[in-house]
């Protein structure tokens, strides 16, 4: 296995940026026709830092990811990557969406996705050249695609779709990492190849944030954001993961400020 | 020459009128561009699952095809292609507007919009000033025969544009197809891209009005590109298929037309539909005809290993080793048993005269994996699946050939010695 290179992109502005958190999230809330989906989630993501993002159906963690991104209108809040806007920040920051997200018949080989991950940066007339495919070869040897490079990808399994996936934001070479259930649908094996190369990652100074169902996983993590809807408890794992903490996230309860908000939604606009 | 849509009555016998001086190459190369560009084009729409959008672009450039009618009190090709861009570009963003601000679903959002879109162009037509007259079956149907020089100078101008774009964009485009999100989040203009798309296809749409009218243009963007996509692993073949099957279309169904004195419309969706069932039967992936050459030579190579394996044992048990005997062993007739030893010689794997057939040391060290195989499978189904011994063989006969398994099969058994027929199994 090779060791990837250090992220190509050190022209940004880092003036300003270099104590700011890699991501820095404030008061961002999103509202889906009148329903709530995120009520002012406010947390910080350090360098190289891992963080699991946990919560139940419906808590509002894919949408978290997007508003992130930038690929959500926000209600209210900002979004910050070392403190710049998302626009000035697209190439350091890659996402990896549910594989379910595409259509896995689309006519294209293994090797045409992970390329992919360098048009951000080709922009718009751009072609990939020589430097793109050798990069785009190296991220499959890190995932342990190599062999597939010609395949078309509808003969991927389920793991190895994930894999190819994480190879085209690897080949974004991008400081930031947004993964959204990369452990849906694989197997331990690669499950655990997912996390030794997510380790590897972050002991690159890359920040990963990992939206993820499995609880029985959660010590894997640095620190941990339980979301429902709004923030329940964010911060190190060791301290966070408590019963009580996980009983409050996935637990169906209403807390007295959930009530009170329905109350005033209902004022607002009765039923 | 100018004849024009307004200028038109439709009359059946229109149809039937004889091609006279360029009207034939004119409509034929017109129609050619139009199915190569509708075919490109419609390779986006396919892969986006967009084939509703298309229909819906093509019945709403109606109004504003309508409205140029009437600014400009001509139907003069700029300004009704200008009418038509106006309208469609118009429909995406109502599609847009009304899906994302209201419960409605997308599907629905289309069928909204796109209805009334056309149904204002219907009120406007039916409240034209007086002495204008605007065929509305030439704008349904098409009047091939109508196309004059400045229909195929438009077409070729917008199949150009198109082209050019779509090999300038090639890249982002293909991202942006196949993953809209990632794109955006890469910050390429996907909204931007959508909005180019539907103009393209608005202005293809209308430029072929009079091809194939409104009602089957959207077949020409959704057949061909649909064809194109059963046979390709790459988006540029793809593509380049799209725009041929297209092009196929158009040229074919306007001879057809012309030959059995059809509508040439009708007749060239009928041939788009024949190539897509064609590519539907011939996919190499889902095709009916692959398969089953796929399953003929899955059963050719299951005899051959047969085979291979009776010469083994018969050889073994000092018995003749002639077509006869090796035909009834391993039940092939004699017919196949002949041309499976003529292969099996060609690939080195047998050495001999007809009647004392040698196997060579590569065909020894096949048929013994064959036999290894086979022992291996049996003592796995009566040890692992509880199988009586004496039913084992008949099994076993068909999991041989999954010699790839048998490493796998020895681990798991411990690496055993005897089959349960007490046959010893040979080492790997």
């Amino acid at each position: 296995m090779k060791t990837p290179q250090a992220p190509a992109i050190t022209n940004s502005p880092v003036a300003a940026s270099t104590a700011a958190p890699a991501i820095s999230v404030q008061n961002v809330t999103v509202t889906y026709e009148n329903r709530p989906a995120l009520r002012s989630v406010t947390f910080d993501v350090q360098r190289g830092e891992l963080i699991g993002i946990i919560g139940p159906n419906g808590a509002g963690k894919s949408t978290l990811l997007k508003a992130v991104l930038g690929l959500t209108d926000l209600d209210g809040g900002a979004v910050r990557f070392f403190g710049e806007s998302i626009e000035r920040c697209r190439q350091r920051v890659a996402y990896v969406p549910q594989t379910s997200a595409v259509d896995w018949d689309f006519p294209v080989t293994v090797l045409d996705v992970v390329q992919m991950g360098r048009y951000g940066r080709l922009g718009w007339f751009g072609r990939p050249g020589r430097e793109d495919r050798q990069q785009a070869i190296e991220s499959l040897e890190l995932v342990g695609m190599s062999a597939y490079t010609k395949r078309h990808i509808r003969q991927l399994s389920g793991g190895q779709q994930q894999r190819v996936f994480l190879a085209r934001a690897l080949c974004q070479q991008a400081d930031i990492l947004l993964l959204d259930e990369p452990f849906a649908g694989v197997d331990a094996a690669t499950e655990h190849a997912i996390f030794e190369l997510i380790r590897k990652l972050t002991d690159e100074h890359r920040t990963l944030l990992v939206v993820n169902h499995d609880l029985g996983v959660l010590e894997k993590f640095d620190s941990l954001l339980m979301l429902n809807q709004r923030v329940i408890a964010c911060g190190p794992t060791r301290d966070i993961a408590t019963e009580e903490n996980l009983r409050r996230t996935y637990g169906g309860r209403l807390s007295l400020l959930d009530r009170a908000e329905l109350a005033l939604q209902n004022q607002e606009s009765p039923q | 020459m100018m004849t024009t849509l307004g200028q038109l009555d439709f009359v059946p016998s229109m149809w039937s009128a004889p091609f006279t001086d360029g009207h034939l190459w004119m409509g034929m190369v017109t129609s050619i561009l139009v199915g190569a560009t509708c075919g490109v084009l419609g390779c986006f729409v396919v892969l986006r699952r967009m084939a509703l959008i298309g229909d819906a672009l093509s019945h709403a450039v109606l109004p504003g095809v309508v409205i140029a009618f009437l600014v400009t009190q001509n139907t003069g090709i700029v300004g009704l292609l200008f009418g038509a861009l106006l309208a469609g570009l118009t429909t995406a963003v109502l599609i847009n507007l009304v899906s994302h601000n209201s419960r409605t679903k997308e599907d629905s959002a289309i069928g909204i919009v796109f209805t009334a879109l056309f149904a204002l162009g219907l009120v406007l037509i039916s409240n034209l000033p007086r002495g204008t007259h605007f065929d509305l079956k030439c704008f349904v149907f098409g009047i091939p025969e109508a196309v004059g020089m400045p229909d195929l100078w438009l077409m070729a101008v917008i199949a150009a544009i198109v082209l050019i774009t779509v090999v300038l964009f090639y890249h982002p485009m293909k991202l942006i197809s196949f993953d809209p999100v990632v794109a955006a989040a890469m910050g390429l203009p996907v909204m931007a891209f959508h909005y180019l798309l539907m103009g393209m296809i608005s202005a293809t749409v209308v430029a072929g009005l009079k091809t194939t009218g409104v009602v089957l243009v959207v077949a020409m963007v959704i057949t061909p590109a649909s064809a194109a996509y059963q046979l390709c692993n790459r988006f540029s073949t793809m593509l380049l298929l799209g725009g041929i099957f297209g092009a196929l279309s158009a040229a074919l169904g306007m001879i057809g037309a012309y030959v059995v004195n059809a509508p040439s419309g009708p007749s060239m969706v009928l041939v788009a539909t024949t190539i897509f069932a064609l590519a539907m039967l011939g996919s190499p992936r889902h095709g009916v005809v692959f398969r089953s050459i796929r399953r003929w030579r899955h059963r050719r190579h299951i005899e051959t290993e047969d085979v291979l394996k009776t010469i083994h044992h018969l050889d073994r048990s000092d018995q003749p080793t002639d077509v006869a005997a090796i035909s009834s062993q391993s039940r092939v007739t004699m017919a196949r048993a002949k041309a499976i030893l003529r292969e099996l010689r060609q690939h080195k794997l047998i050495e001999g005269g007809a009647s004392t057939l040698n196997l060579t040391e590569a065909g020894q060290r096949r048929a013994l994996e064959m036999v290894r195989s086979h022992r291996l499978w049996e003592s796995y189904l009566a040890d692992q699946a509880n199988m009586p011994p004496d039913q084992v063989h008949d099994v076993a006969e068909k999991l041989e050939h999954a010699h790839e398994l048998a490493d796998e099969v020895d681990r798991e058994l411990g690496h055993p010695s005897l089959d349960p027929h007490g046959e010893e199994i040979p080492r790997g």
